[in-house]
């Protein structure tokens, strides 16, 4: 009913050029409410969209452009755009007549299947990776739905003494439009912007900012920056370019994580993609750290490949990582504790993984090239230094969670898996220490342990979430984040197998 | 003697204090530790709990540990500058551990629920106990249950009471009890109904004892099971649709088979009369199935029962009489009666439905039995086994006490109630739960906060108010009150659940943490000893 009325009222208010001045740029300012936070209708435009098709772009038109022109469909507008459903699972695909190797489905021709899509869900028990992807296919239609009801869009009113949302269906109703007719030959654009202005009146427009830091891309610059100076640190005798380029990666990835926690009001370090991004950055650091106090260049080369690879997760392991900014939990408000114990625990995982590239790096080098015992036990010695930093920070880490989980659930240690991992992570570096001092632990076996041992930091740190959460029965492996700590797993036991093979003589 | 005692004392430090020990008791608390967490995944917390977290392969591994830890210090003793570290972290070690073993034995962690407006000071623990109450004499026994993650032979007698078997995790299972003495028909059966999207099976009986009744209702269908000797009377050509049954003798006829007088009773409603052994009973089916007396009262005593079929035409009603079913057929505006033989099936007027019959038994009726299972968690939850029992024999007759259900036995015709459930510790002031508020994220249902406002009642020092919310604990008398989760009552407002806490350790805790910290910050990074680059030299 709703609809046919502004269908009719748009449809006769509506110029084609109207519809066009809609659908611009300027519009990607639009504050709007989704996910329980308000932001620039840019980024939930992003958001949508790439959850719907995989893809930030539809047919050439940005994702503002294709959202907003989606949205003009539930006024009756005639858009034919090309809309396709992601589907990552095969036998998803098979389910719903896909080719195995096409990697999406026409949403039309989804909406037609959403009746047995339904029944296959309500006879699925087993909540396996099959049923997550049907279920998320199913989100992925829903979301797209909502979209061209006009549902996911919202609009900022004022109710009362109170500024609200309400979806742009319900925004547009007849009494606005003919106050907008009035004053303007767009009414919709022009109610849109007296939306923003009263939005930025009683708010401000500090929301903007989240319009700059996704459309910056500053991380994309800081990875650039850290290839040119690992090449340039390798490729050059003179440091000093290399050093340069460290800095500058090193001020974008400040500048970007500034931005980051202005727009959550909150320590970088609430979900795997936060984390990701802290631990790359806390290498780094921490590389120089010990760059200065050993006076070894090692370290620094060691922190900008462990800080590359962690950009180069957040570019482009979307199926695992999820750059979007969420409300948290109840439990996780408190910035004090968010800042010192999730910190101190990234930072202590970022000093491990740089002995891990390290000890990876001694495997590789001794198995291909000649490397003295002297020149081994060295490596060995620098190992043991970013070790240090990592277990030192490990245990004040996991004492801080305990200290918190005393003052929010009142107990100290309760063998919650992800502490319990922390602590298990904690326990072999410990038994690897202190093995060194025995005969059971030489230099070359101390190497390989160092590299095997992280394989622990990184099932406390992706493992209980992506495979003891899921529920070991599932397993989800066909997951990104299981399929990622799989592939990591085979890729560290492959080097350590070619690493430990003695050489031929 | 004395150098006996020294020796035997080196040796014991010397295995316990050298680094080898170290490494293999580290290694084997890492790996019995990852054990648990993946035990957690599978089971459940509750369940890794029992299984590896509190039992006492565990505890030795720890005990192992502190053995390590102590040793590993004295044997270096007496003190060395270079060690200075060494013995911060050991010192802060050990008394983590003794902080956390005072915790272990003398500390409380609970759950407190709160309903709304009504005063509460019972903390349940996480441990189980059967209380047997004798209400004639005002007693009541508490057995607590033992900490295990398997089934668990008790071996406990009071006074005729034998407590058989412990099961902490369990699901119900089906179960055919033989009927020693046959009281009219008691029979029981097992159907499948299913089309093409849905299925379930359906376990109807007649027996009282039975955990199983004789009606369900799926969605819209309406499932009744009745004797058999009732299905003729659906079968047969019936213009008025009634059907009178004889309690007594189990069997029914259609009314019209006798001499029925029909009349306008009561507010225009039809009236019937029928003779039975020369006795006249009236009945207004429209209102009740029983007859009238002389009175005009519903005479409850009567052994006949009267009802209309048409009560069952309008909406999905379906009749099962063991092998025999019966319903309305709204095309042909028929009571269709069909027989189903053992496995087979017969077709329903409704979305495709079928009833297939899987089993038929005058000689047993069903009931539901608890079994052993590991619980089994899904997302976060278990969604299996979470129910503990326990098996009691009185008088000879043995049955279980479920978590759910209290139950009552007579005993020498005394009644003797069982209830399995946790333990709780009594506070000696009350909480009242004034208000819960739930805070959401703006456009969503997603919270954002939870608060209790509560009211303490201290008895004759009087009240006070507060306020407790994520991260705001309330601190009273040694207990803090943390706010851990909330629930709706059925008359619409929310409850709240307390995490209750009492630790006596955790002043030593907090202190051999801190030691920890600094002991590794001294041994790690004070002592800056290198090997020196190969090729360089010392200048």
């Amino acid at each position: 009913m709703l609809k046919t009325f502004l269908s009719l009222l748009l449809l006769i208010s509506f110029s084609a050029q109207a519809q066009m001045d809609l659908c611009n740029p300027d519009l990607e300012k639009q504050p709007v409410q989704a996910g329980g936070r308000v932001k620039p209708l840019y980024v939930l435009a992003e958001e949508t969209i790439k959850f719907v098709t995989g893809d930030s772009k539809v047919d050439n038109l940005s994702a503002t452009d294709a959202f907003c022109k989606l949205t003009l469909k539930a006024f009756g507008m005639p858009l034919n755009l090309p809309i396709k459903v992601k589907v990552d699972h095969v036998d998803v695909r098979k389910f719903l007549g896909m080719d195995e190797n096409s990697t999406s489905i026409a949403v039309d021709t989804l909406i037609g299947k959403v009746g047995e899509i339904e029944t296959e869900l309500a006879q699925l028990k087993e909540n396996n990776s099959y049923k997550k992807e049907l279920n998320r296919v199913n989100q992925r239609l829903r979301t797209y739905g909502a979209v061209v009801e006009a549902r996911a869009w919202t609009v900022p009113v004022q109710k009362g003494d109170k500024l609200d949302f309400v979806p742009i269906a319900e925004f547009l109703t007849e009494t606005r439009m003919k106050e907008a007719k009035e004053k303007s030959d767009n009414p919709v654009k022009y109610a849109l912007n007296e939306a923003r202005e009263l939005y930025t009146r009683v708010q401000g427009d500090d929301y903007l900012l989240e319009l700059k830091y996704f459309k910056w891309n500053l991380f994309l610059w800081a990875m650039l920056s850290a290839i040119m100076a690992i090449l340039l640190l390798f490729g050059l005798k003179n440091k000093t370019p290399g050093l340069i380029f460290t800095a500058l990666s090193i001020i974008l990835q400040v500048i970007s994580m500034t931005m980051r926690v202005m727009i959550s009001g909150r320590a970088p370090v609430t979900n795997m993609y936060e984390t990701v991004m802290f631990s790359g950055f806390g290498a780094l650091i921490i590389s120089c750290i010990i760059t200065l106090y050993r006076k070894e260049i090692i370290f620094l080369l060691a922190g900008l490949a462990y800080n590359v690879l962690s950009l180069m997760m957040m570019r482009f392991a979307h199926g695992m990582l999820d750059a979007g900014i969420s409300p948290l939990v109840p439990v996780l408000r408190d910035n004090f504790w968010l800042s010192t114990h999730v910190t101190t625990i990234i930072l202590s995982y970022a000093a491990l993984a740089l002995s891990w590239i390290l000890a990876n790096a001694i495997l590789i080098r001794s198995r291909f090239f000649e490397v003295s015992s002297k020149e081994y036990r060295y490596q060995a010695d620098l190992i043991y230094s970013s070790i240090k930093f990592g277990v030192v920070l490990l245990a004040a880490g996991i004492i801080l969670g305990g200290v918190w989980a005393d003052y929010s659930w009142g107990r100290f240690w309760g063998w919650d898996p992800k502490e319990t991992w922390s602590l298990i992570v904690l326990l072999i570096y410990m038994a690897i220490l202190h093995g060194r001092y025995t005969s059971w632990i030489p230099a070359h076996r101390f190497v390989a342990l160092v590299a095997g041992a992280f394989m622990s930091v990184m099932m406390a740190w992706f493992g209980v979430n992506y495979i003891l959460a899921s529920g070991l029965h599932s397993y989800g492996f066909s997951e990104g984040g299981a399929i990622f700590l799989g592939s990591f797993f085979a890729v560290q036991i492959a080097i350590l197998l070619i690493g430990t093979i003695k050489k031929k003589a | 003697m004395n150098n006996q005692i020294v020796t035997y004392y080196k040796k014991v430090e010397f295995f316990f204090g050298n680094l080898k020990f170290a490494v293999v008791i580290i290694t084997l608390f890492a790996i019995y530790l990852g054990y648990g967490t993946f035990m957690e995944s599978y089971h459940g917390t509750e369940y890794a709990n029992r299984l590896v977290y509190k039992s006492f392969p565990f505890m030795a591994i720890q005990f192992g540990m502190f053995l390590s830890i102590l040793f590993a210090t004295l044997i270096r003793l007496p003190a060395k500058k270079h060690l200075y570290g060494f013995y911060v972290i050991h010192a802060g070690l050990i008394i983590l551990f003794l902080g956390s073993w005072v915790t272990y034995q003398s500390g409380v962690d609970g759950t407190i629920t709160l309903a709304p407006n009504l005063p509460s000071r019972e903390i349940q623990i996480n441990e189980d106990e059967l209380k047997i109450q004798f209400p004639a004499k005002g007693r009541e026994v508490s057995v607590n249950m033992p900490y295990v993650a398997g089934p668990k032979d008790l071996d406990l007698e009071y006074e005729g009471i034998k407590l058989k078997t412990f099961l902490p995790f369990s699901e119900d299972k089906l179960e055919w009890i033989p009927i020693k003495i046959q009281e009219g028909s008691q029979s029981s059966s097992r159907y499948r109904l299913y089309n093409e999207n849905f299925g379930e099976f359906l376990t109807l009986t007649l027996h009282p004892l039975s955990d199983f009744n004789n009606t369900m209702k799926l969605g819209l269908l309406n499932v009744h099971y009745m004797p058999s000797t009732l299905a003729p009377c659906f079968s047969a050509e019936n213009p008025e649709g009634l059907i009178v049954w004889n309690g007594q003798t189990q069997d029914c006829l259609a009314p019209q088979k006798k001499h029925i007088k029909k009349s306008k009773g009561m507010g225009g409603k039809e009236r019937f009369e029928i003779e039975f052994d020369g006795k006249v009973l009236s009945f207004l089916p429209s209102m009740s199935p029983l007859p009238l007396n002389e009175k005009m009262e519903l005479n409850e005593n009567s052994q006949y029962r009267i009802f209309s079929k048409k009560l069952f035409e309008n909406s999905a009603h379906i009749f099962v009489f063991g092998k025999e079913a019966a319903y309305f057929d709204k095309e042909t505006k028929k009571w269709i009666a069909k027989p189903i033989e053992l496995n087979g099936e017969i077709d329903l007027p409704w979305m495709g439905f079928k009833l297939r019959l899987l089993e038929h038994r005058e000689d047993a009726y069903p009931t539901l039995s608890p079994h052993y299972i590991k619980p089994v968690q899904e997302n976060g939850q278990v969604i299996m086994g979470d129910m503990k029992a326990v098996q009691v024999e009185v008088n000879g007759q043995t049955f279980w006490v479920k978590s759910q259900d209290p139950i009552a036995f007579n005993q020498n015709g005394e009644r003797i109630t069982f209830r399995l459930g946790k333990k709780s510790i009594v506070l000696p002031y009350e909480l009242v739960l004034d208000e819960f508020k739930m805070d959401t994220d703006p456009g969503t249902s997603n919270p954002a906060s939870f608060e209790s406002f509560v009211t303490l009642f201290k008895g004759n020092e009087g009240s006070s108010k507060h306020h407790i919310y994520m991260n705001n604990p309330l601190k009273h008398e040694n207990f803090t009150f943390y706010q851990a989760s909330y629930f709706q009552t059925q008359q619409g407002p929310f409850g709240s659940v307390l995490s209750v806490n009492f630790d006596p350790g955790r002043f030593w805790k907090y202190l051999g943490s801190l030691l920890l910290v600094l002991g590794s910050i001294w041994h790690y990074f004070l002592r800056r000893k290198h090997i020196q680059k190969p090729g360089v030299t010392r200048a």
